[in-house]
């Protein structure tokens, strides 16, 4: 994902030592979830959570166009976009945005993880539903 | 790289620059379009923050959409809650031809909720076909942000991530078409609240809409009135100081790739407004 350059180094270098540690053992091993919480903080067991449920859906659209829809706690439904980093929910308004304590919310947290485990739900769309949850105009 | 805007800066530079121009920089102003745009150089920065006053914010927009429709030959979207009178006096010297004006579109959405539609529509067939836009203008994003800054923050950041990942996909679009393409392009307008409240135009960090906006366009463009001395000395000319600089999150993340970047264009521009309206550049 191109979003990832908008991560600190280290988070680039912790998702692709969770991607190469997932591919080969199919878990992640504790001193990388050590290192997820020490990064994350509390956001990190949360993500962990939705990753779980299999929260993280990409939806696709005919025309090529990508989004990722997640499945918040409460079950809302938040769409996130593939090349920057914004989330509707409370948090990411809140402590990215407002008090710039993070670089993310535990929603784009675990779109990381399902991208890096490779466990990311996959759903088509029509084009006109694209744009009407890219705009945040209709959920699915 | 605020690619655009460079080559138009370059186009109404005034003469006495051009010959400079030429020796300074290894381009000449005649193959601006060419040797600005490095086509197929995805490390190009591609989103650009115009900020200052709306109206010559707007007369560069409007500048930049019809250099792109006419010297690069590409298409443009324009977003602006009012209507288009006329074109900037600079332009009528060099009048553009109807047919590259054609390949602007201009679009009036009246609220936040109208823009972000417009623009999330455009991935869909009738927007990309026979060839998706590689330049996408928004004028003056505060006229689609309200009043209440918590709100706004969140729908500042909505409205510039769709912006920012709609010219991401429309760039692979495009680069799918054609492996050399150049990228699709995004240039707004935006001023500040806070800024317009003091002169001297320090302020603009402190507004908590800027610090979001910030977060996802690459390049500022700041314009700042000039009121020196020499300023007042140009007599009726209206002098404005032209910045262009990086911004805060995607320049540590871009570091890399600007290190391989080919020599850069100037940061600096002088921008004088005769009373006629007529926009003339000089480098700084």
């Amino acid at each position: 994902m191109k979003m990832r350059s908008f991560l600190p180094a280290v988070a680039e270098q912790l998702f692709r030592d969770i991607q190469k540690a997932y591919q080969e053992t199919s878990q992640i091993p504790d001193d990388l979830l050590i290192a997820l919480k020490f990064v994350f903080g509390p956001c990190a067991l949360q993500a962990l959570d939705l990753v779980d449920q299999h929260s993280v859906t990409c939806l696709s659209s005919p025309s090529g166009r990508k989004a990722f829809q997640v499945i918040g706690g409460s079950g809302r439904l938040y769409t996130c976009f593939v090349s920057c980093h914004y989330c509707p929910c409370p948090a990411f308004a809140y402590t990215v945005l407002r008090r710039n304590e993070g670089p993310l919310c535990k929603h784009i947290l675990a779109v990381y993880l399902c991208q890096a485990m490779a466990v990311t739900q996959q759903e088509s769309v029509s084009d006109p539903q694209m744009s009407a949850l890219l705009s945040g105009t209709a959920p699915l | 790289m605020a690619d655009i805007l460079t080559s138009v800066f370059r186009t109404f530079m005034s003469q006495t620059d051009v010959n400079k121009d030429v020796t300074v920089v290894p381009h000449s102003d005649s193959s601006v379009s060419s040797s600005v745009l490095l086509p197929g150089d995805s490390s190009v920065s591609s989103s650009v923050l115009l900020l200052g006053d709306s109206s010559v914010s707007r007369s560069l927009l409007l500048l930049s959409a019809v250099m792109a429709a006419s010297e690069l030959g590409v298409r443009v979207v324009f977003f602006t809650q009012t209507q288009i009178q006329s074109l900037p006096v600079s332009l009528q010297k060099c009048v553009p031809s109807p047919e590259s004006l054609k390949k602007i579109k201009f679009s009036y959405p009246r609220t936040l909720g109208d823009l972000l539609q417009q623009v999330a529509g455009l991935h869909e067939s009738q927007n990309t076909s026979p060839t998706p836009p590689s330049l996408i203008i928004v004028d003056r994003l505060e006229g689609f942000l309200g009043g209440n800054h918590s709100e706004d923050q969140t729908s500042a950041a909505h409205l510039s991530a769709l912006l920012c990942d709609t010219s991401s996909f429309l760039t692979q679009i495009l680069k799918q078409r054609s492996p050399s393409s150049a990228p699709c392009r995004l240039i707004a307008s935006f001023r500040s609240d806070v800024d317009s409240e003091h002169t001297g135009g320090e302020s603009s960090a402190t507004d908590p809409i800027l610090d979001v906006l910030d977060r996802y366009f690459q390049m500022r463009c700041t314009l700042d009135r000039d009121r020196s001395y020499e300023a007042a000395a140009a007599g009726l000319k209206e002098l404005w100081n032209v910045y262009l600089s990086a911004t805060g999150i995607t320049e540590d993340a871009c570091t890399k790739e600007r290190e391989d970047r080919p020599a850069a264009a100037p940061k600096e521009w002088q921008l004088s407004i005769s009373p006629d309206g007529s926009m003339e550049f000089k480098m700084a």
